[in-house]
């Protein structure tokens, strides 16, 4: 369950965040949402493919972590392996909630940082505290207000990005067919990946375009973080060992 | 002089008219006169005269219907007030009491395998045919979704069709057919039919467009059948010692709170002289009485309609219900295609929509004619005669299929009930059948054509769900006794399949919001 606050001075004083790593903290995840701004750094760790949510059927993009639910072969114990951690990760247990703007008004909403109070980072005196002695926010929090608004654009862009796929026909859905050391054989489904030969036979005019928008170069890095999946097959082999 | 068949005038909006166009234009390209493969396509409808709004409910071919002519799925539902239909319920077809079963769209598991009609006979006491093979009647009575809204358009967990609202769809078709397809929309009304010399007919004279010339005229201007009945004074074939049901009383009943559930199937209840059908959409319910005149009068078959209506939706709602009164003719005319005339619709025949069997025979019939387009007026003739022999072979199988729902019951509080059941209304092949299947359980050798309209399974559905009984088999038949098991295993599929589907499936309401809130992926 989650119940998320404001993030508030006088309230959250004493409040800290433990910012380890672990099953516990809800990090064993087989994939997490990403966003074309930090494409570069996921496709160095791990393949970038597209999914839907299912209460909406909306595409975005993520990061695969694992072949199976609940199953993160990033994560050994309380270590995070890998260069980059993915925004979405190390926003928790923060995320934006929206209020209503009574400035603008006419039922205009502002975003505003939120924590959700049930999670297990959330502490007191454990961990990286969000304001300091005279209530000025703390770096970490300033830090992570930093990476709570590149996600709150990264949505945005996520639905251009992924409305611009979808009217070029340039997603395809797929099944990744994986044999493991041992012999068995395991399907990956329910993702989906650009559509190489769609891309091919775009024409100039939509290349250019999708050049100007940041697009094009997205495209190729999703496609080349194809290459992540042999490690993750590797740390598969090797645990079954 | 140009013999090919390259300019069709359909005369008649309404669903038949625009379906068809949209069937046939999906398959030929409209293009101008002056390109090598010329080809138009125009429709003529009066704007005096109002489409019936005739079918409310479809089978799941309008899936790849819709698909085929470039419709988005998502568009359909929220320009048509589309909803979800998986089947149909009917009630009080057995005894007139509580009695009810399912006939769901999708067919038995492992129907394509083995039969499992002989292997439920065991446990027919303990659960319905239905609920045994089918893994969908669970989901009628939570009225949830054959889907879910991350599943692409088109696509489905179990098989459905629509309920949609058909005045919204006539209007939806006519858009995508003149704006994406490239037919010619002429608002005109017909004044008078021009004959050639061979007796084609060569022209239409309107009133605001003058003539329009053409070499194949489809007749979609409703029960009247000014082509094919009034010009060429085809007949029609009365079934009314088969099918009794002459007239409809229907009503259009608002729900009371945009929130209440959606069903997912059509239901349909039996009453004293005929049947109520109950369709739900999401901005209204359509409820009407289908009736045999001669049964039930008038007075006495709306009592029975409003004391549905106040039983099921509310007294409120029975009492601000307004019913508009249609009479037919149930038969069909001695042929569908007489010269270069062709029908569709109600122009072709007319029947009590107990298996919503008219958008299907204008899907089936627009489709033969994109498919086997004569290409010339000399083959047309043979073209002709396939597509007769073929429609009327399929409507003897539907008002058989229709019979038998009548015949299996065991009601005998009327004078309706009883008098369906005489042997002379009785169609002899179906009478035939109906003694076969006393022995043996329908199966797929039963069908005589690759693109029946009823498969055996569909047959099944009925005469289990009616208590039919087939006797066990005289010989021990080596086929059943391997299949045993594989059955007992196709009926825990099927149980477990359920459970997962019930677990895991949207109400049609939530579904149908999410599609106008998010819409479908098409992938």
């Amino acid at each position: 369950m989650s119940s998320f606050a404001i993030v508030d001075s006088s309230v959250h004083r004493d409040l800290t965040v433990n910012t380890n790593r672990g099953a516990a903290f809800g990090d064993n995840l087989m994939f997490t949402m990403t966003y074309p701004m930090e494409f570069r750094d996921i496709q160095s760790c791990y393949p970038i493919f597209f999914s839907k949510d299912p209460e909406t059927g909306q595409f975005y993009p993520v990061a695969l972590l694992g072949f199976e639910e609940q199953s993160n072969l990033f994560l050994n114990g309380d270590q995070w392996e890998a260069t980059y951690i993915p925004m979405t990760i190390r926003r928790q247990p923060f995320l934006i909630g929206f209020q209503p703007d009574p400035e603008k008004g006419d039922g205009a909403t502002k975003p505003v940082v939120s924590i959700d109070m049930d999670s297990p980072r959330v502490t007191r005196n454990d961990g990286e505290a969000l304001f300091n002695e005279d209530g000025k926010p703390t770096d970490f929090l300033q830090k992570t207000i930093g990476t709570l608004e590149a996600i709150h654009h990264g949505l945005e862009h996520n639905k251009g990005f992924v409305a611009a796929l979808l009217e070029k026909e340039l997603l395809e859905s797929f099944t990744l067919e994986i044999t493991l050391n041992d012999g068995s054989n395991n399907k990956l489904m329910g993702f989906y990946t650009i559509a190489e030969e769609k891309l091919q036979s775009l024409d100039g005019e939509t290349l250019e375009k999708f050049n100007a928008q940041g697009y094009l170069q997205s495209i190729y890095m999703a496609m080349a973080s194809f290459s992540r999946i042999r490690p993750m097959i590797d740390k598969k082999n090797a645990a079954l060992d | 002089m140009n013999h090919n068949i390259n300019r069709i005038v359909i005369v008649g909006g309404g669903t038949a008219g625009w379906l068809s166009a949209g069937i046939i234009a999906a398959e030929h390209r409209v293009a101008a006169e002056s390109a090598d493969h010329s080809f138009q396509l125009t429709l003529v409808e009066s704007p005096d005269i109002p489409t019936i709004g005739v079918g409310e409910g479809t089978w799941p071919s309008m899936r790849s219907t819709l698909q085929k002519m470039g419709i988005s799925e998502t568009d359909f539902f929220r320009e048509c007030s589309a909803s979800f239909k998986q089947g149909t319920l009917f009630k009080g077809w057995r005894r007139g009491n509580d009695d009810s079963y399912c006939h769901p769209f999708s067919a038995p598991h492992g129907y394509t395998e083995i039969n499992l009609a002989p292997h439920w006979q065991a446990s027919r006491d303990q659960i319905g045919f239905a609920d045994a093979v089918s893994p969908q009647s669970v989901l009628f009575a939570d009225r949830q979704a054959p889907k879910q809204i991350s599943t692409p358009e088109y696509a489905f967990n179990v098989n459905y069709g629509y309920h949609l609202d058909a005045g919204k769809f006539a209007e939806f078709l006519r858009k995508h057919c003149v704006e994406k397809l490239g037919v010619t929309h002429i608002k005109a009304n017909v004044l008078g039919i021009n004959s050639a010399e061979n007796g084609d007919i060569a022209s239409i004279d309107t009133d605001s467009h003058g003539t329009i010339e053409g070499n194949l005229f489809v007749d979609c201007s409703g029960q009247r059948s000014m082509l094919l009945g009034d010009h060429f004074g085809i007949p029609v074939l009365s079934k009314n010692t088969v099918l009794f049901n002459n007239t409809a009383l229907a009503a259009q009943i608002p729900y009371d709170s945009d929130s209440d559930p959606i069903e997912s199937c059509t239901l349909s209840t039996a009453q004293s002289a005929g049947w109520i059908w109950d369709i739900g959409l999401p901005t209204r319910r359509g409820i009407g009485h289908v009736y045999s005149s001669d049964h039930n009068t008038e007075d006495r078959a709306s009592e029975e309609l409003l004391s549905y209506i106040a039983k099921t939706v509310s007294k409120k709602a029975a009492a601000a219900a307004t019913m508009r009164k249609v009479q037919f003719s149930p038969g069909h005319r001695a042929k569908f295609w007489h010269k270069n005339c062709v029908a569709i619709g109600m122009s072709a025949g007319f029947i009590e929509p107990l298996e919503a069997s008219a958008l299907v025979l204008v899907e089936l019939s627009a489709g033969m004619i994109a498919e086997q387009l004569p290409a010339n007026r000399d083959v047309m003739d043979l073209v002709a005669k396939r597509f007769n022999d073929k429609f009327l072979y399929r409507w003897d199988r539907i008002i058989e299929f229709l019979k038998l729902h009548y015949i299996l019951s065991h009601r005998q509080d009327s004078a309706y009930w009883r008098d369906n059941h005489a042997p002379s209304s009785i169609p002899d092949n179906l009478r035939d059948l109906v003694e076969l299947w006393r022995h043996q359980s329908p199966w797929h050798r039963d069908t005589v054509n690759a693109d029946e309209m009823f498969p055996s399974a569909s047959f099944q559905y009925v005469l289990y769900g009616m208590d039919f009984e087939t006797q066990p088999s005289q010989t021990l038949r080596r086929s059943e006794l391997t299949a045993q098991s594989q059955a007992q295993t196709l009926f825990r599929e099927n149980a477990q399949r359920r459970a997962q589907l019930q677990s895991s499936m949207p109400t049609n309401r939530d579904l149908i919001n999410k599609i106008h809130t998010y819409g479908f992926q098409k992938i």
